[in-house]
This record gives C-alpha cells, structure tokens and sequence, in this order.
C-alpha cells in the first residue's frame, strides 16, 4: 500500500515535471519566434527605407534641371498649329519597336510636320534603364533634351532621329557620353552648351519625372500612339493612321 | 513523405519570391509604376506597395528557403499569390495590355493574352505549394527543426506523422 501510494506520487510528480518542462518550452519557442520576427522586421524596415531613398520620383526638379523649349510639362510639340491632324506619341530612346517605328513612320512624319499636315506632340520618356549597363535610355534623352534646350526643337527633331539609327542594342553598354556629344552636334547643338549638360545629366530628375508622368497618363508602353486625342491600341493600325495622315 | 514534399516546395516557391524580389529591388521607380500599371489600388498608396513588394519578396523567400517560421511565411505568400492571381485577372479582363512586371520585366509582351494565361497558371502552382506548406509545415532540411525541436510536434499533433516517419 505504502509502495503504491509513493509509486503515484512519484509519477505524477513525473507528470508535473513534465508539464513544468512543456511551460518552458513554449516559452522559450515564443522568445525564439519573437527573435526572429524582429530581427526580419528590422531587415524589411531597413530595405523598404533603401528603396525608399533610391526612387527620386517626384522630387522637384533643381534650379537649371527643367529643360527649354518644351511646350507642355513633359512634352514638346513640332509642327504647325493649323496642321489637321495632332499625333501624340510616348517614346523611349532604348526601345527597339520605337526604333521600328521611327524606320517605317520617321521620314514621314518629318515631311508631314514640314508640309503642315501633321503635328507631333513628343512625350519622351526613359524607362529602360536596365537594358544597359549605363542606364543608356535615360542618359540618351538628358541628351536629346540637352539638345532641345540649347538648339531647339527642329534640332531635337535630327537628334532624335540620329539616336534611333544609332541605338544600342538592348543589353550592350550603350554608348559612352562623348558619343552623345557627337550626335548633338550633329544635330545641330554647340558643343560647349551641350556638353556640360550632357556630361552633368543636367536633366535626369526632370527624365524621372517624366517618366513617371507617363504611368500616371495610363500609358503602360512605348511606342503609344494617339492621333487627335485618341489611343491606339493596336501599333500597326496606329502606324498605318499616322503615315495616312501625313500624305 | 510529406516532410520531403513540403521542402521541394518550400524551395520551389522561395527560389521564385527570391528572383523575382531580386530583379525587382534594383529599380523601385519602375516598381511604383507596374503597380500603377494594374489601375486597382488608389494612388496615394501605390508609391508604398511598390516600394515594399520587392522587399517583401525577398523576405519571404530567403526565409522559406531556409525554412524558417514556414508556416507564417507559407500563409504570407498565399495571400500575395492570391492577391497577384486577381490583379492579373482583373488586368486580363479589362483587357489591359501590361506586362505583370513579375519578374522586374518591362514593356508589353507580344502576346499578352497568353501571358497573363500563363502569369496566373504559374501563381495557381505556388498558391498551391503555400497552401500545402501552411497545413504541413514541417519540412526537411528547415531551420524551423533547429529552433523548435521537440515540442511544437506535440501540439501540432504531428506526434504520429513523426513517429511514423523516423
């Protein structure tokens, strides 16, 4: 009898030990987890605030950034006002269908601005950074605006199309500053006024800006067309519109 | 059984959340305007989802492929998978042509009708392997085992899987 008692005893003190060791158990898993969750928060804080820093978007361009000669916010409109026909397009000087486009629509285009028939409204904009090495397509048109500024429109009009005959493949280093130079001058710009701005990226907030401005216009791609106002969301269609309207 | 499946799938879903985390981070601008891209979400908070997506990413996938907190990171990922599967639909049924961004790409893709088929098939099979993490979130091979040896089988009355297993 006396054995049996300290038999129970003896294993519900063993039950007891037991649960006491299950308690610190999950308390020590949830001290663990509470670890690890803070440590991971701190990671995520420190990231978010790093991506944070790195999105310029929207910041307000500096003194001098804002580039001359543009006729909207973001844009610049080539041709005569009496012109019938008003084409809008959103552009990326790395884009290899914008490329195509300026093959097959560019002569056109420049032959309908000069005939009065059509106008051109340029939404430039660069978002294709990470197809070079160099971030190409936004130093590409810090110098097209550089161009812009300093020549005027008609010139922006050379540089733009010497920059799609020349464009770098996508995934290449792009092409050097002093490359940039050259077409500028080519295009008609001095070269003491654009290579300063070129060499500075003198315009690259107003370039983040603008291609922001682009998303927040819906438009999701470049080439977009829009002629007299409306989106053409088929390309070929919209390409066939616009050759239409300069003839 | 069950243990060696969950860690195919815990590297399956943390190798893709990983990648694409990776390729986007480097660019929280384009980020902010993919996001914008799927016109869902209002834009006083589309800067901030865009900012914290990439993040998030790669969060949950460093810790599924090291298998830590699996089951808490496995719902996590669900309700992101979810959440693409409805903005994709949504940006299909609209007819929208973007690109779903998934993996930091840019531009419209040629076909996106058969992209956004294929953008939803591909979050369906991760949704898939979340789910299965979230309800047999032991694995092999996972963290979660060094941290919280013994007593977490217990009281997820895993005891008899485990017995059978070992």
């Amino acid at each position: 009898m006396a054995n049996n008692l300290k038999k129970q005893s003896k294993s519900e003190r063993a039950q007891a030990l037991m649960r006491e060791q299950q308690r610190r158990e999950r308390t020590r898993n949830l001290l663990v987890v509470g670890a690890v969750v803070v440590a991971i928060a701190i990671i995520a804080v420190v990231m978010v605030v790093v991506s944070n820093k790195k999105d310029t978007t929207g910041e307000a361009v500096g003194a001098g950034g804002t580039p001359k000669n543009l006729t909207g916010a973001y844009s610049v409109m080539i041709g005569k006002s009496s012109a019938p026909t008003t084409i809008k397009v959103y552009e990326d000087l790395q884009c290899p269908i914008c490329k195509s486009f300026e093959e097959v629509a560019g002569a056109q285009v420049q032959q309908g601005i000069a005939d009065g028939k059509v106008r051109v409204d340029y939404h430039m904009v660069a978002f294709l950074d990470r197809e070079s090495t160099t971030n190409y397509s936004s130093r590409a048109l810090n110098a097209a605006m550089a161009v812009l500024s300093t020549a005027g429109p008609d010139a922006f009009l050379k540089f733009h199309t010497i920059a799609y005959q020349n464009q770098p493949a996508e995934g290449s280093a792009g092409v050097p500053d002093s490359t940039l130079v050259d077409w500028a001058v080519q295009a008609g710009a001095d070269k003491a006024q654009v290579t300063p701005l070129i060499d500075d990226n003198t315009y690259h907030q107003w370039v983040v800006n603008a291609t922001d401005q682009m998303s927040k216009d819906h438009v999701t791609g470049t080439p977009t067309i829009f002629i007299n106002g409306e989106k053409q969301s088929d390309l070929q269609t919209g390409v066939q519109k616009v050759i239409e309207a300069t003839k | 059984m069950k243990s060696w499946i969950g860690l195919v799938a815990r590297l399956i879903v943390g190798g893709v959340d990983l990648a694409a985390g990776i390729a986007k981070f480097p660019d929280p601008a384009a980020n902010v305007r993919q996001v914008r891209a799927f016109d869902i979400l209002p834009e006083a908070v589309v800067p901030t989802v865009g900012h914290v997506l990439p993040t998030v990413e790669i969060i949950v996938g460093a810790a599924l492929i090291l298998g830590l907190l699996t089951r808490a990171f496995a719902v996590i990922g669900a309700l992101f998978f979810i959440a693409f599967i409805i903005g994709i639909a949504a940006a299909w049924a609209r007819g929208l042509e973007i690109n779903c961004g998934c993996f930091g790409s840019t531009g419209v893709p040629e076909n996106p009708q058969r992209q956004y088929a294929i953008d939803i098939a591909r979050d369906l099979g991760l949704l898939i392997c979340c789910v299965w993490l979230v309800v047999w979130p032991r694995t092999r091979l996972a963290l979660d085992n060094l941290l919280f040896p013994h007593h977490e089988r217990l009281a997820d009355g895993e005891q008899s899987e485990e017995a059978v297993e070992v």
